[in-house]
């Protein structure tokens, strides 16, 4: 799976993306294309290069990181010109400036790395015999043309196109020919570099994404994950940085969870509007941005790496697809459960099953969806509203509504008994009275009728 | 050596061979060439203009906006000309012209901006030669070429503008602007010199006063009315097309600014309005206003007042008195006309060529 599968993960993938200020679009598609890491090596290298970065801009000064940046913007997409030299193709001369162009960008970087002994944390290749190739005059400017260095016979032709500009055509028309067999030799010469120049190309990329990253963490306070080898993961004051964003703007703060679950699976209950759904996306964000190898909103996190990672929430875009609501949110579940028969490291995260159905099959749903994937090797995550008999399963609860405003801090609790606070939510919220206190009294009526319906 | 009478231009002055206009455009960093129709001569003032230049001591790059690509014309099977570069000079164009270049030229940048024809490609002419320009193809990538153009210390940028698109002259692209009109823009003198004054009074269309620049400026949408002690109040419609739109409790007026296009009918409600006979109108510029002649005259008339916010320097007027279908109207008559409705010497320049 690749970062463009996942971009428009409902958990806000995208805003983190959109957030990154990279330099170049190159890097961007590079990113993109980047596969979801799935063994633990493989992150914690990422993540020790990335920290290696993060140290690095603190260093720095800022006309220092204008410099880096302002070069990584030149960074361009070569990818058909240096496939074309791999086939051993005549290149044209916007093609032989493009790799003049990224060799002398790749030289002037590894420079500007070296001054602050980062000349290793990324590799890049030693690009200094394409320079030359490419720069008879040895002028050191990334500009081209065919130059009258590389053909005496050019030089005169050129000469003389200068002296009689109206006589042009015949004069053009050999010198093309002359030029022709330069650029030959040229790609000829350059043939053997092909997959340095990929290589750098590469590097460069990862340079600019990896500055990118360490300046996102900084901005938006994201901390480093550790490894977790139990299968367990937890955070710490974690935080889902665009419903952060957008409380701000509103002048409101955004209060950070501490969360934490393992291979058993995990219940979330709480009053409706108390953040069950945020923290779910905040959770499948976290996760996403590990493997991808980000900062991660929290202020400390110890993530569990998986293979597989399943978030199913209601109201996602499969509406648009033409199935009903319930529909969608059946085919997704049926995937989790078809995935945690294989033998993968699988995470689900839940929002709300069958929450569109009536109460009663709905409960039936969820408790026998708890009861199928409780015995699985995997991490769930789950919320719901229905009162449901939990198990195994630990169960935490927003703690809710207090003293007039709401705690969306988790507790631990023994059972997965439903908090009943949707009539009074609804009455701060200012909901019509008539209404509100017709339905108390018809829960007076029927005392706890949604543990009978369990029944 | 004739003498000026003011008011009075001859045709022989109107259709001078001495064209001083050179100098005029030196004193700007940048100058668009629009014609009003295709086959005005827009390309001939534009070679006209760089064979002048003088690229010994001056930096000059050219470009174009929005170019159709083919070296024959689709739509009337005329040719469709390469512009002759001097060595020295440089140039914005597509990959795709850039390949089938007919000089020598070092290459210094390639956009990552795709066009039509391929990403925009910029490069200095080491001889002289001829290529065809086909330049970023929106304003707000024209004005980030335009931009890039300042790091290699260029003295002026010439945009080759779109055919029948005044936008591309549009004060926030360029400085300075030369007009080209012909028959091909209207077969009968009197209604070519009409609406080419028309549009001549559009571009010259006085600056507003320093305040109301600093004010309006970073209003960017809506109509809005500044009132004699200087407050502002937003009339609360989206464009001056905005049938809600009503001046009712807009007391003191003293400027309407329409931020976005001004349309005739709006004129026309200012006009009806006896509270806003003294109010000024302003606009961003001249390409935002989109009145027939007609309801322009009328306005002014009635003492109505039009400013603007940016301003482009008109330099010269050309024209071409060739129909693409071959008709071709009396070049010194059209000249004198022409110079006579819009005060500013015009010019026949393949005529000119000619002599």
């Amino acid at each position: 799976m690749q970062l463009k599968n996942v971009i428009e993960s409902p958990c806000g993938l995208r805003f983190m993306l959109d957030e990154l200020e990279l330099q170049s679009g190159y890097a961007r598609r590079w990113l993109l294309d980047a596969p979801m890491m799935t063994h633990a090596g493989e992150i914690e290298a990422s993540y020790a290069e990335l920290h290696r970065f993060a140290d690095f801009l603190q260093q720095v000064d800022t006309p220092y990181i204008n410099t880096l940046l302002h070069k990584l913007c030149g960074l361009k997409d070569i990818r058909t010109t240096v496939r074309h030299l791999g086939q051993r193709a005549t290149l044209d001369d916007i093609e032989l400036f493009e790799v003049k162009h990224l060799a002398i960008l790749a030289g002037d970087v590894r420079t500007l790395l070296e001054q602050h002994g980062m000349g290793g944390v990324v590799a890049i290749p030693d690009l200094d015999e394409v320079i030359s190739i490419l720069d008879p005059d040895g002028m050191k400017i990334a500009t081209f043309y065919i130059y009258d260095a590389y053909c005496a016979e050019l030089k005169d032709l050129r000469s003389q196109m200068r002296q009689h500009p109206e006589g042009q055509d015949d004069l053009l028309l050999q010198a093309g020919e002359l030029e022709e067999k330069v650029r030959m030799d040229l790609s000829r010469q350059l043939h053997p570099f092909a997959g340095a120049i990929e290589q750098a190309q590469v590097a460069l990329a990862r340079i600019d994404v990896n500055v990118a990253r360490a300046m996102q963490m900084q901005r938006m306070g994201l901390c480093f994950p550790t490894l977790s080898h139990d299968g367990t993961s937890q955070f710490e004051a974690m935080f889902h940085p665009q419903v952060k964003e957008a409380l701000k703007a509103r002048g409101r703060e955004f209060q950070p969870v501490d969360i934490a679950y393992g291979t058993e699976p995990t219940l979330i209950t709480g009053a409706n509007m108390g953040g069950k759904t945020v923290v779910l996306k905040t959770l499948t964000l976290c996760q996403l941005l590990f493997q991808f190898g980000f900062g991660i909103p929290a202020r400390a996190a110890r993530i569990a790496v998986k293979d597989d990672i399943h978030f199913c929430i209601g109201d996602d875009q499969s509406v648009e697809k033409g199935l009903s609501s319930f529909a969608a949110e059946m085919k997704n579940i049926d995937a989790v459960i078809k995935a945690s028969r294989e033998n993968k490291k699988l995470l689900a995260l839940i929002d709300e099953p069958a929450r569109t159905t009536n109460p009663v099959e709905g409960t039936a749903l969820v408790t026998a969806l708890l009861g199928v994937l409780a015995g699985r090797d995997m991490s769930l995550v789950m919320t719901t509203h229905y009162d449901i008999e939990s198990g195994n399963a630990r169960c935490l609860r927003v703690k809710g509504f207090e003293n007039g405003s709401m705690d969306y801090r988790l507790v631990e609790v023994q059972d997965g008994e439903v908090p009943h606070e949707a009539l009074n939510i609804a009455q701060s919220l200012g909901i019509d009275s008539e209404w509100i206190n017709k339905a108390r009294e018809l829960l007076m009526a029927v005392p706890e009728r949604g543990r009978d319906d369990n029944h | 050596m004739e003498v000026r009478h003011p008011g009075r231009i001859s045709n022989r002055q109107s259709c001078e061979r001495v064209l001083p206009f050179i100098d005029e455009i030196l004193k700007h960093d940048s100058l668009s060439i629009v014609g009003l129709e295709k086959n005005t001569g827009k390309t001939e003032s534009l070679k006209y203009v760089l064979d002048r230049l003088p690229v010994e001591h001056k930096r000059i790059a050219v470009t174009s906006i929005g170019i159709d690509g083919e070296t024959v014309d689709q739509v009337t099977r005329t040719q469709k000309p390469e512009i002759a570069l001097r060595e020295g000079m440089y140039f914005g164009t597509s990959e795709m012209h850039y390949r089938q270049r007919r000089l020598v030229s070092e290459l210094i940048d390639v956009s990552d901006e795709t066009t039509s024809l391929g990403r925009v490609v910029t490069a200095r002419a080491l001889t002289p030669g001829k290529i065809l320009l086909s330049g970023p193809s929106s304003g707000s990538s024209l004005r980030r070429w335009m931009r890039d153009m300042r790091q290699y210390g260029i003295d002026l940028v010439i945009i080759d503008g779109a055919l029948s698109r005044l936008s591309s002259a549009s004060p926030a692209v360029s400085q300075s602007m030369i007009l080209a009109t012909g028959a091909a823009y209207s077969a009968n003198i009197t209604t070519l010199v009409q609406k080419t004054a028309h549009v001549v009074d559009l571009v010259n269309l006085e600056l507003t006063c320093e305040d109301n620049i600093r004010l309006l400026s970073p209003l960017e949408k809506g109509v809005w009315c500044l009132d004699t002690d200087g407050c502002l109040h937003d009339l609360n419609a989206l464009t001056s097309l905005s049938q809600e739109l009503h001046f009712d409790g807009v007391d003191h007026c003293a400027t309407l600014y329409v931020a976005g296009a001004l349309v005739g009918t709006f004129l026309d409600k200012v006009r009806q309005n006896k509270s806003l006979r003294q109010a000024e109108i302003v606009v961003r510029d001249f390409t935002k206003i989109f009145v027939t002649p007609q309801q322009f005259r009328l306005f002014i008339k009635g003492g109505g007042r039009i400013r603007v916010l940016q301003r482009s320097k008109l330099i010269a007027v050309t024209v071409n008195p060739t129909s693409p279908s071959g008709y071709v109207l009396d070049s010194d008559m059209l000249c004198g006309k022409l110079s006579e409705a819009i005060g500013l010497p015009v010019y026949d320049l393949l005529k000119n060529n000619r002599q």
